[in-house]
């Protein structure tokens, strides 16, 4: 079924859905419609394009962490496949 | 605009007229209990500190205590002492003198202990809460408003609802003349640098990287990757249920709390702003939520407004805490613990625009006496000290450097 989303601006690479969702749900968002591609909670975020491994993940306009492993549009995104370095690297690499 | 205030000698407006009982060390935390609880309607300020501390620790401990006792909400104090303290209850007693306001004084170990103490203290107390009893309030204009920003328990609607919606609110306040503050550094780690584009100048927009470079490198130093890996997360499992995947999502939502207006300066931890400069300020602190609400009410914030999408029932002994959110969920079921619905920006269309005037409505009526959710429970857990232990810190050029600036 078609489920509530929305995207924080429309380079975002993120989208959040906006009420608890099933696998085979479809949200429409600026990148066209994107089926989920497993469940995904109220408030959390699907990828809206293909991502590779190492790629930043946008939201907000900004990088909010890079990519972990390679995930298609409809993927869950969250701490499981994204990572971010901020406040935990030393040196030159404070991504 | 006007809010009705209690207008006190050093010009400073309070929004609400406390009698603090004020221990200058924990080991006098009884005594000033038992002593408020003598004296209806006065206020005892229990923590934790005062003992043992030394350098920036003992420092923070002392103008925090200070910055308390002068606080504009307090119409009159009693400081608390036990009489070998590092932080003499002399000097807290001065601070508080020099501010105008009535101050009295009781030491356990000079009065020959806790009974005479407290026989004493609430003598002396009785007769400050008829001088409290005796002040009133008056209009007085937005510029002698502050109000501090903080946000707990967050989920991903606070970026989406409850922070936008203050960020309006805090816009329309700094229009009028007002000033707020925005803190809890470490978790605007990623928006350094477009807070900085906001700095009123370049030596600003380099002291807000560099506030928050230092914090980064002390949350570095901080963590332990010999232990478990849930000691060194950097965010809360709330945060990550709700949908918080990371600090720099995080920071991105919250940073809306701060609106659009210029950044006038970096306020270091419970310090007022120099005298004539009003809007928006950064405090240099990282993120409790107790430290940093009593870090911003120190720098003179009367009201402070804070934002949860998971849901919390904190509140602050001397000053009302607003609680928003942007979870209509949440809302529905700690209906008691909120004053404020931001969720119809998501579920209803609404405008954040108009949540902000309505927030400023709201902020006016706290501001003049109406009670907040917090205050109706009795809350008043965020008065929290803050800490700075052995951080040795690193050459500014070096942290910039790491960051390509």
């Amino acid at each position: 079924m078609l489920r509530k989303s929305m995207m924080i601006h429309p380079a975002d690479s993120v989208a959040m859905v906006l009420e608890d969702s099933r696998k085979g749900d479809v949200i429409r968002t600026e990148r066209g419609d994107i089926t989920l591609l497993e469940d995904v909670a109220f408030a959390h975020k699907v990828a809206v394009i293909s991502l590779r491994a190492d790629d930043p993940v946008i939201k907000y306009q900004e990088e909010i962490g890079y990519m972990l492993c390679d995930a298609p549009a409809g993927t869950w995104i969250h701490v499981h496949n994204m990572g971010c370095g901020r406040g935990k690297l030393t040196g030159g690499d404070m991504r | 605009m006007n809010f009705m205030g209690y207008r006190r000698p050093d010009g400073r407006v309070g929004v609400r007229n406390y009698l603090a009982i004020l221990p200058s060390v924990f080991c006098a935390n009884k005594t000033a209990e038992r002593i408020a609880s003598q004296v209806p309607g006065a206020v005892a300020l229990r923590h934790p500190v005062g003992c043992a501390q030394v350098g920036l620790d003992l420092e923070l401990t002392a103008r925090t205590l200070c910055a308390m006792g002068c606080h504009p909400n307090v119409g009159a104090a009693l400081v608390v002492g036990l009489g070998c303290e590092r932080f003499k209850p002399q000097e807290l007693y001065d601070a508080i003198a020099a501010s105008g306001k009535p101050v009295e004084m009781v030491v356990i170990q000079q009065e020959g202990g806790t009974t005479a103490a407290i026989r004493r203290g609430a003598e002396l107390a009785a007769g400050l809460m008829k001088l409290v009893q005796a002040q009133h309030r008056e209009p007085c204009p937005l510029s002698a408003l502050m109000i501090g920003t903080k946000c707990g328990g967050t989920d991903a609607t606070s970026g989406l609802a409850a922070n936008p919606a203050v960020g309006s609110m805090v816009d329309r306040l700094i229009a009028e003349g007002g000033s707020a503050i925005l803190s809890e550094l470490n978790e605007l780690l990623g928006t350094e640098k477009m807070l900085a584009r906001r700095a009123v100048s370049p030596e600003v927009a380099v002291k807000i990287c560099d506030a928050v470079y230092e914090i980064e490198d002390l949350l570095q130093s901080s963590l332990d990757f010999s232990l478990d890996s849930r000691r060194n997360e950097l965010i809360s499992p709330g945060n990550f249920d709700g949908g918080v995947s990371s600090v720099v999502e995080k920071s991105l939502g919250g940073v809306h709390k701060s609106g659009t207006s210029p950044i006038v300066d970096v306020l270091p931890y419970a310090t007022a702003p120099e005298t004539g400069k009003h809007g928006l300020f950064l405090m240099d602190y990282e993120s409790h939520d107790g430290e940093v609400v009593t870090g911003e009410i120190g720098c003179g914030a009367q009201l402070v407004v804070f934002t949860t999408g998971r849901g919390n029932p904190t509140g602050h002994p001397l000053a009302p805490v607003i609680k928003v959110t942007g979870n209509s969920k949440t809302y529905l079921r700690m209906q008691e613990n909120f004053d404020f619905d931001a969720s119809g920006i998501i579920s209803a269309g609404e405008r954040v625009e108009d949540k902000g005037a309505e927030l400023l409505e709201l902020v006016l009526r706290v501001a003049g006496g109406a009670l907040t959710a917090a205050e109706k429970i009795g809350g008043d857990e965020l008065f929290c000290i803050g800490r700075r232990h052995g951080y040795h810190r690193k050459d500014p050029e070096t942290l910039r450097a790491c960051h390509g600036n």
